[in-house]
């Protein structure tokens, strides 16, 4: 009996502690026949760290929140082949069923193999697609593989849903010899890691789909353009490339055929604009990360002002496996509208937060119920914000959206990247609408005057609302500056940026009229509206909060009611806090 | 080339096939606004401003997206549009957002605060440059009466004046009676008239605002015939203000300019009297009220019936005019009632007349007096008593005459209204003055004769529409004192008059456009210390005849400047008013549509302006970011010296790289001061 142990280094892996298990696992096996590898991210965020004990290929034991700690523990039941010793850190039957019910295909290898070996990728199905478009007889022409992508109805992941024949064959149509293939990694959505984890825990996967794309559209260059903030991604793909160069997939007469391709990585120095695909060509060429007037469109003028085809990274890593399996068997999946899996982000107040595969049409309550567990911490759910900052929330009386672009496009929200971050009832809409303004204010370029004036007043307006400035007629100002923005700004960044303001005014408009004309935040989480009281049937004179007055606010002695003065209370909060017998009250 | 067709605001326009909307539309004629593009350089897209709508893409189908004009490409059988609602809303939020962001003034406070709007800047360059007809030519796009103006105009453009801030403010008024005199003197600056028109305009009442709005409307082409009841044209200016400050023979030969011009002047038609406003109606095309307000208003005190209590204006005209009795008041004593202008001039009339004693009664202090501080000060010299904190209680008689006054004591209390304090009477105390003669100079009053079915507000005004000018009957307008909230100064007539003419000239053109007050953008709290660096120079002074000399008379009391103090003076100016703002696109543009940038209201971006290029000065506060500097810079100067930095709101203009080592590379070429749409970039002429 010999078993194989997988840590899980994913980046959120590793920063959970997966490297120190490993690291303690290591001497404590070295003499044995127990093997020790590392793996990627399984996508269960709220288990890490992770180690997965295998038999052959069979998953004996997953074992879950493990410290360096249970170390000796576990490598002792391997040792001795006791197994069930470990029964107190195996995942649970219900945390399981975050993973079965997924249909991963873009994530098919992700904490399975290991992504510093070539051997394992290609023993897992590497290269087998590439493999058959390039034999010698009975390979596939550029416009079949086209096809086979028109068939399989893929749309682009990122977040515009463009489909993505369309875009390969537009570039395999237009002149010029000099054509090139750009992967964009740029991941900038608050809240979106999918395509961290494929690069991180699956490389050879998006190099396998980027030569494929790269072939049908004829080009002879690849680039990766990801994020700088991604280094353990960059140094696991820098390392697959040269794998994958050295076994014959990247380079000159790539398997002896008449397709060559170089491959190289451009890692970028984090402004989220450069997520947008004209954005992210200047920045490839060394400009100032601005987006540029379309038309022309990328595949007409690219890089270079070169015909080019850019996808981000799901896109890519649906790619293989669809040439492997049929564009049929990808479209089987679904709904009419949309075609295949969408990968989600799963995050927020949920029970069970990670990545998330799952074929279109499922509904939103199914993924945040059955697969994310509901609200944690017994409270209520109040919305889901799709898409980042270019989406929008949903609220509970819309759960039963299928998910497909069309129906959440209808919601005012987007499917977008997958971002999907879950608000229970504390959460403040109006706050929340901030937060993303904050963040598209921060990151818009500065070039057009919609976007780059546009936003910082949104943004001021919404700040005066929740600091309890709001005047009447904000919400329609609101909405007018929202209209115009969509309508005026030069790229996605712009156009979608009121989205998570329209749709939070779409649905909870009562919070910002409460906001405004009542100087009140129905959340309980704006500080400037909140207001504190004791009540002193409850309060039982332990004097607690008054000594934790900041401004001594508070006043009452031992063993009496006490009282807060709340001209001085600085709504700190600290005594609600302190308070043991939940005398104090938030209003 | 292939031609294609299309249509842009509903004009068929043809074009190359292959060229953005844009293009196609300046190949036709048509401008659509536009701020960061120019054809030397590379489209860029940012402004938003040339946003239009395509209604049929020449297959019958609406494009759902606005396209930007300039990448966008005209294709054959669009149907393109920028003036629909979506797009008008798209191009205001633009402007106002684009305002909301811009520190700078389009003009200075002279001009800002000028009643008529004279473009004050303008002319005090061209005076401090020796070029007084250049002067008078500005002046007169505004102000046809400069020389009498600039003799009695109370100025709210020096009490605005920012040299205050260095020292004092520059003497504009009388710098301007200097440029119109010189220009009088010698070759007379006179505007061109455009061809007739056939339109005839009646204006009753020559005044300063009938005078003015017949000068405009003439230069329009139209026939313009002013009627006037009075003997001579002029109005309060000739009647109203003595010879001691506005000398008649210049006003006549101002109003010889302006009749010059070919206009039609009738003395000795009173309205009502010697032709009625109906006959009026009947045998022009449009009629404008400028009657002016010739009556003087009571003080509601007991005596006031008496033989010799008279109302100011009435004095001042009968001396004008030399009709009815001049009166010789040689060992007499006079009270003056009121605190304003009128009672300057009847005041200090009066000691030209000879009184022994001449009393202004007020009931605040000198603080508080609306009159100029330079009459109050000239009145003084000239041997008026002031009797401050009094106010007439009782005119007492004998026989049927005034001879004595009795004056109510008066202390100040809490601000009223105005913000003055309200003068309140001390209980129980009076003083008497022996007095032969009382002049009341408290107001003025519109006498309606001859305004038959003319709505009068609830003072007795001519109710007159404040962005039409129009009263109630269709045809008839009404500007100047004898309309709304009454009387004021000639400077405020002339500005009506000029904004009326225009209203009145597009009803005569076949639509009428309400008068919308232009938008400007302005700076808030300028302080001293943005001037600390200036050298102080103070402001000249106007050389005047001797007190003694000059009370006998009615001579003029200023002797006038010379060409070394007025060009001296001139060139104190801080030309606070933007350069650019004759050629400026930002400022064109938020005019053609109503903005409100103030809804928008919000943080500022604050740059201090640079001079780190050798002959160009830098204004990021009126930056709006069209990158044609940086990209003409670039593509057309090769030089590539300026870049953006910074993302998001607080992106800049700055030196490529933030390397100030690159401003080396600038060979002054003005390539960037040439396409900056605003006046954020200045060229400096080098000494």
């Amino acid at each position: 009996m010999s078993y194989r142990i997988l840590v899980g280094e994913g980046s959120c892996g590793i920063a959970a502690g997966a490297a120190k298990v490993y690291d303690a696992l290591r001497p404590l096996l070295a003499d044995s026949s127990v093997t020790l590898g590392v793996t990627g991210c399984i996508g269960m965020c709220w288990l890490e760290p992770i180690v997965d004990i295998y038999e052959d290929d069979t998953l004996k034991k997953r074992l879950v929140r493990v410290s360096a700690d249970h170390a000796a523990q576990i490598a002792a039941a391997c040792r001795n082949n006791t197994l069930d010793a470990l029964s107190a850190l195996e995942i649970t039957e219900e945390d399981s069923a975050f993973l079965t019910r997924q249909t991963r295909i873009a994530l098919r290898n992700c904490g399975i193999i290991d992504p510093n070996s070539m051997e394992s990728a290609v023993k897992a199905g590497a290269y087998e697609a590439i493999g058959r478009i390039l034999r010698k007889d009975g390979g596939m022409r550029p416009e079949a593989v086209i096809d086979c992508i028109k068939t399989s109805g893929l749309a682009g992941r990122g977040g515009a849903g463009f489909p993505t024949w369309f875009k390969w064959n537009a570039a395999r149509q237009s002149a010029g010899e000099e054509k090139y293939l750009i992967c964009n990694a740029d991941e900038g959505d608050p809240g979106a890691f999918m395509d961290r984890a494929v690069i991180e825990s699956d490389p050879h996967t998006l190099i396998e789909g980027m030569l494929i794309g790269a072939y049908a559209i004829g080009a002879k260059e690849a680039i990766v353009y990801v994020r700088a903030e991604y280094p353990l991604a960059i140094k696991r793909l820098e390392a697959a490339i040269a794998q994958a160069e050295a076994a014959g997939y990247i380079g000159e007469h790539i398997l002896g055929s008449d397709f060559s391709c170089s491959f190289r990585i451009k890692a970028g120095a984090g402004a989220f604009v450069c997520g947008e695909e004209t954005a992210l060509i200047e920045s490839l060429e060394g400009q100032r990360g601005m987006p540029r007037l379309k038309p022309p469109f990328p595949a007409a003028a690219g890089y270079w002002r070169k015909p080019s085809n850019i996808n981000n990274v799901e896109t890519y890593a649906n790619v293989a496996w669809i040439i492997n399996n049929g564009g049929e068997a990808y479209a089987a999946l679904g709904t009419p509208d949309s075609k295949g899996t969408k990968v989600f982000a799963l995050t927020g107040k949920i029970r069970r937060g990670g990545l998330v595969e799952i074929p279109m049409g499922m509904t939103l309550r199914q993924v945040i119920f059955e697969i994310g567990g509901g609200i944690r911490d017994g409270k209520q759910f109040k919305a889901v914000q799709m898409g980042g900052p270019s989406g929008g929330c949903i609220p509970e009386s819309l759960l039963d959206t299928v998910i497909d672009y069309k129906k959440l496009g209808a919601t005012g929200a987007i499917m977008g990247s997958g971002g999907m971050v879950v608000m229970d009832e504390s959460t403040c809409m109006v706050s929340m609408a901030k937060f993303f303004l904050d963040f598209t204010a921060k990151e818009s370029c500065g070039k057009c005057v919609h976007c780059r004036i546009g936003t910082k007043r949104m943004q001021e307006i919404l700040g005066r609302i929740v600091e309890g400035n709001g005047k009447t007629g904000d919400i329609e100002l609101l909405e007018e500056l929202c209209a115009a923005i969509k309508d005026g700004a030069l790229c996605g960044l712009g156009q979608t940026a009121p989205n998570p303001v329209l749709t939070a005014i779409r649905y909870f408009r009562d919070e910002f009229e409460a906001h405004i004309e009542e100087k009140r935040c129905p959340s309980l989480a704006c500080g400037a509206l909140l207001r504190y009281r004791i009540h002193a049937d409850q309060c039982k004179g332990c004097t607690l909060c008054a000594k934790r007055c900041p401004v001594g606010a508070i006043t009452g002695t031992v063993k009496s009611a006490h009282c807060i003065d709340a001209e001085i209370c600085i709504r700190c909060g600290q005594c609600h806090t302190v308070c043991k017998f939940a005398a104090v009250e938030v209003y | 080339m292939n031609q294609i067709q299309l249509t842009i605001n509903g004009i068929p326009c043809r074009c190359e096939a292959g060229v953005s909307i844009l293009e196609a539309a300046r190949q036709n004629g048509i401008e659509i606004p536009n701020l960061c593009n120019d054809a030397s350089v590379r489209v860029y897209g940012a402004c938003g401003l040339c946003a239009v709508e395509v209604t049929d893409d020449g297959n019958g189908k609406p494009i759902p997206k606005l396209l930007r004009a300039c990448s966008a490409k005209a294709m054959d059988g669009y149907v393109v549009s920028f003036d629909t609602e979506r797009v008008n809303q798209s191009r205001k939020i633009a402007l106002e957002l684009l305002m909301s962001d811009h520190t700078g003034d389009c003009v200075g406070p002279c001009k800002l605060n000028c009643p008529a709007g004279t473009n004050c800047q303008g002319y005090l360059k061209k005076i401090a440059a020796g070029d007084y007809h250049g002067a008078v030519r500005i002046i007169k796009e505004k102000l046809p009466l400069p020389a009498a103006i600039g003799r009695v105009c109370p100025h709210p453009c020096e009490s605005n004046c920012r040299r205050a801030l260095v020292e004092q403010p520059l003497s504009i008024a009388y710098l301007k009676a200097f440029a119109a005199d010189k220009d009088l003197a010698d070759a007379p600056y006179r505007a061109e008239c455009k061809p007739d028109t056939g339109k005839r305009i009646a204006i009753v009442g020559g005044g300063p605002a009938g005078l003015t709005a017949g000068y405009f409307l003439r230069q329009k082409g139209h026939r313009v015939t002013i009627l006037d009841a009075a003997a001579k044209m002029g109005g309060m200016l000739r009647y109203g203000i003595p010879a001691y400050r506005l000398p008649k023979a210049v006003l006549d030969r101002e109003i010889e300019e302006i009749a010059a011009l070919g206009i039609e002047m009738k003395n000795g038609v009173r309205l009502g009297k010697d032709i009625t406003l109906s006959e009026l109606r009947r045998e022009y095309d449009a009629v404008i009220l400028a009657v002016g307000a010739w009556s003087s208003m009571g003080m509601r005190c007991k005596g006031e019936e008496l033989s010799g209590v008279i109302g100011g204006i009435g004095f001042l005209h009968d001396i004008s005019s030399g009709e009815g009795e001049a009166p010789d008041l040689r060992g007499k004593n006079i009270a003056v009632c009121g605190g304003g202008n009128t009672a300057m001039d009847a005041c200090r009339t009066a000691i030209r007349c000879g009184a022994e004693n001449v009393y202004v009664i007020y009931r605040r202090t000198r603080d508080e007096m609306p009159a100029d501080a330079l009459e109050i000060e000239e009145s003084i010299e000239e041997g008026v008593t002031y009797k401050f904190l009094t106010n007439p209680a009782e005119i007492i008689g004998e026989n049927g005459h005034v001879s004595k006054i009795r004056l109510q004591v008066m202390a100040l209390g809490e601000p009223d209204a105005s913000g003055r304090r309200a003068p309140v009477p001390v209980d129980g105390k009076f003083e008497e003055l022996d007095v032969d003669l009382v002049i009341m100079a408290i107001g003025q009053k519109l006498d309606a004769q001859g305004l038959d079915g003319v709505e009068l507000t609830a003072k007795g005004t001519i109710a007159a529409d404040t962005a039409t000018y129009l009263t109630n009957l269709p045809d008839v307008y009404a500007i100047g004192d004898a309309t709304n909230r009454g009387a004021d100064i000639a400077i405020a007539a002339i500005g009506e008059a000029n904004r009326c003419a225009e209203v009145v000239h597009s009803a005569l053109s076949g639509s009428l456009t309400p008068y919308r007050a232009p938008f400007v953008s302005k700076r808030e709290n300028v302080s001293a210390d943005e001037f600390k660096d200036r050298v102080k120079q103070a402001r000249c002074e106007m050389p005047t005849r001797a007190p003694e000399v000059r009370r006998h008379d009615f001579d003029e009391v200023n002797l006038g400047l010379t060409d070394e103090i007025a060009q001296k003076e001139a060139g104190r100016c801080l030309e606070c008013g933007c350069h650019d703002y004759e050629d400026c696109k930002l400022i064109r543009y938020a005019n053609r549509q109503e903005i409100h940038p103030e809804r928008l209201a919000g943080l500022k971006n604050s740059h201090p302006t640079e001079r780190k290029l050798v002959c160009i000065e830098r204004n990021n506060e009126k930056c709006i970011l069209c990158a044609l500097c940086v990209r003409v810079c670039e593509e057309q100067a090769k030089k590539g010296i300026l870049g953006l930095v910074g993302r998001g709101f607080p992106t800049a203009v700055r030196p490529e790289f933030r390397d100030p080592s690159v401003i080396a590379g600038c060979k002054d070429c003005r390539k960037c001061t040439d396409v900056c749409p605003t006046g954020a970039l200045k060229f400096i002429e080098q000494a």
